[in-house]
């Protein structure tokens, strides 16, 4: 099995404020990777260093063996990387289309987008149905449905999702990891940042346990779920 | 006072309100996209004057050859003055961009007067007129008017029917999503200034087909796109547009009751009551 995204040793943070201490995850091709840890473990912080969205201080993310650290998140993205941002980040005054194409930016995505549109609104249905509609007054549910096809639209190689059950209802969120189990089944390779530790866990083939900005647990994801930290820590058992 | 010279005036009035909204649009649609003021868009009103004078005398071009060219020069500039002044500062409060924007504005006004001095030009059109009684419609207005509705709506058209309009209007909205959609966003902003620029110096060029001007004309104009824009809602193309034409409008019908001289007073009266009252403009844009 290859190795599609790298990070090794990462250390990033907001100014003066370093929020991770050398963090070093391996993402292999086809697998859903899931990275699990309390709130301000620095989850997200990662997420946006490994995107581009802030600068690494020391050490390399490396994309399909390319050393991608000093890239700028857009170009990190049209080689295949793409995020399903915390809070869904949508074009809140742009069309559900609007905001779909602009997913299709890279140009491999652009060049498939009507093929892409096609299976995406297969799988989100009620997209489909509301393509004219303005982003911004869709429920939080179709707005998260949204940001995920946003991100598919892109066709990428690997899709990042921070927090994607964060704020939905127990429904859509049972919804959610039904899609995320069959773009698994489609082969495409996934990182999970979830705080629904149980869900994220059931799903997954490796996960990774992050607490105070270095990555404390690491391990198939089943035999992840049976540790007695991790139980005691995040499941409640 | 009679009904005619109402009318009279007011048509004159609306006819140039549409080249107040065309640099009103540059002025909001740069704000829009990045929240940036530009304070250089008076002095580039006027480098779109001198634009078309110069292509008109030195290169012996039609003036409305030239109108296009100075599209294009204002585009060039404005993508050149993003990445020179405007970049460096883009993530910066407001006060830094707007320091910024007015050093270029100061240079512009600096080394234009040194070039061409302040003494007035004016260009040698005549398109002839429609005459009807005391109402006169110049040929050159009628003209400017057509090219003022023709660039709103390449606007319009690039803004809602392109992949790259689309893409400033995604920046416009969510930069940083922008970016990590795959959107080259810096690459976005400096177009999007460009464009702003283009629609100020275009602007200016159809000015110069109808008055005399010095590198200090574009002040006025300057100062009225910001009523405008406030009229229209800050970072609001159509509201721009409509608040121009409006502003056309009432500075017509005004100027048959008072003294030229006292328009400019009306207009901040304007400004302060929408300030006061509508702080959305007119027509309510999002905040």
């Amino acid at each position: 099995m290859s190795t599609l995204l790298e990070i090794e040793n990462v250390q990033s943070g907001y100014g003066e404020v370093q929020i991770l201490w050398g963090v070093t995850l391996k993402m292999e091709q086809g697998r859903l990777t899931c990275l699990v840890g309390a709130n301000g473990a620095g989850k997200t912080t990662l997420l946006r260093t490994v995107m581009g969205l802030l600068p690494a201080k020391q050490g390399a993310v490396r994309f399909d063996g390319q050393n991608v650290t000093k890239t700028s998140p857009h170009e990190r993205a049209r080689a295949g990387m793409a995020m399903v941002p915390e809070g869904r980040q949508l074009f809140t005054d742009l069309s559900v289309l609007e905001n779909l194409e602009m997913g299709a930016t890279p140009n491999h995505a652009r060049a498939a987008m009507k093929q892409n549109l096609e299976w995406t609104f297969e799988l989100f249905p009620r997209l489909k149905e509301r393509t004219n509609q303005i982003a911004g007054t869709l429920s939080g549910g179709e707005q998260q449905m949204l940001a995920i096809a946003r991100g598919l639209m892109a066709q990428p190689r690997v899709l990042m999702f921070d927090e994607p059950s964060l704020g939905l209802s127990p429904l859509f969120t049972l919804n959610l990891f039904q899609i995320i189990r069959k773009l698994k089944e489609r082969g495409l390779t996934m990182l999970l940042v979830e705080q629904n530790v149980q869900m994220a866990l059931a799903i997954s083939d490796y996960a990774y346990v992050m607490n105070h900005g270095k990555i404390e647990i690491e391990g198939e994801a089943r035999k992840v779920r049976e540790l007695e930290s991790v139980r005691k820590a995040y499941l409640g058992a | 006072m009679n009904l005619e010279a109402l009318l009279a005036s007011g048509i004159d009035g609306l006819m140039l309100g549409f080249v107040y909204g065309i640099a009103a649009m540059g002025l909001t649609l740069i704000f829009g996209v990045m929240r940036v003021i530009n304070l250089a868009h008076g002095p580039i009103i006027a480098l779109g004057m001198f634009s078309v004078y110069l292509l008109t005398n030195q290169l012996g071009l039609n003036p409305y050859l030239a109108i296009p060219i100075t599209v294009l020069l204002g585009l060039a500039f404005g993508m050149v003055m993003y990445f020179v002044a405007v970049n460096r500062v883009i993530n910066e409060p407001e006060l830094t961009t707007l320091l910024a924007t007015f050093a270029v504005s100061l240079i512009i006004i600096g080394l234009g007067t040194v070039a061409f001095t302040t003494t007035p030009r004016a260009l040698d059109v005549n398109l002839g007129a429609l005459r009807s009684g005391q109402i006169t419609v110049l040929g050159t207005k009628a003209v400017a008017v057509l090219i003022a509705i023709l660039v709103a709506a390449g606007l319009y058209a690039l803004l809602y029917r392109t992949r790259v309009g689309k893409s400033i209007r995604a920046v416009a909205n969510n930069r940083s999503a922008a970016e990590i959609m795959g959107i080259n966003t810096r690459g976005i902003l400096a177009f999007s200034f460009g464009l702003g620029t283009a629609l100020a110096a275009t602007a200016g060029g159809l000015i110069a087909t109808l008055f005399a001007f010095t590198i200090l004309s574009g002040g006025t104009f300057e100062l009225k796109s910001f009523v405008i824009v406030v009229l229209g809602g800050l970072g609001n193309p159509t509201g721009a547009l409509v608040g121009g034409i409006l502003l056309g409008l009432l500075e017509g019908v005004f100027t048959i009751f008072i003294p030229v001289g006292w328009v400019p007073v009306i207009e901040y009266v304007i400004f302060v009551l929408i300030l006061l009252v509508r702080p959305n403009g007119l027509f309510g844009a999002r905040t």
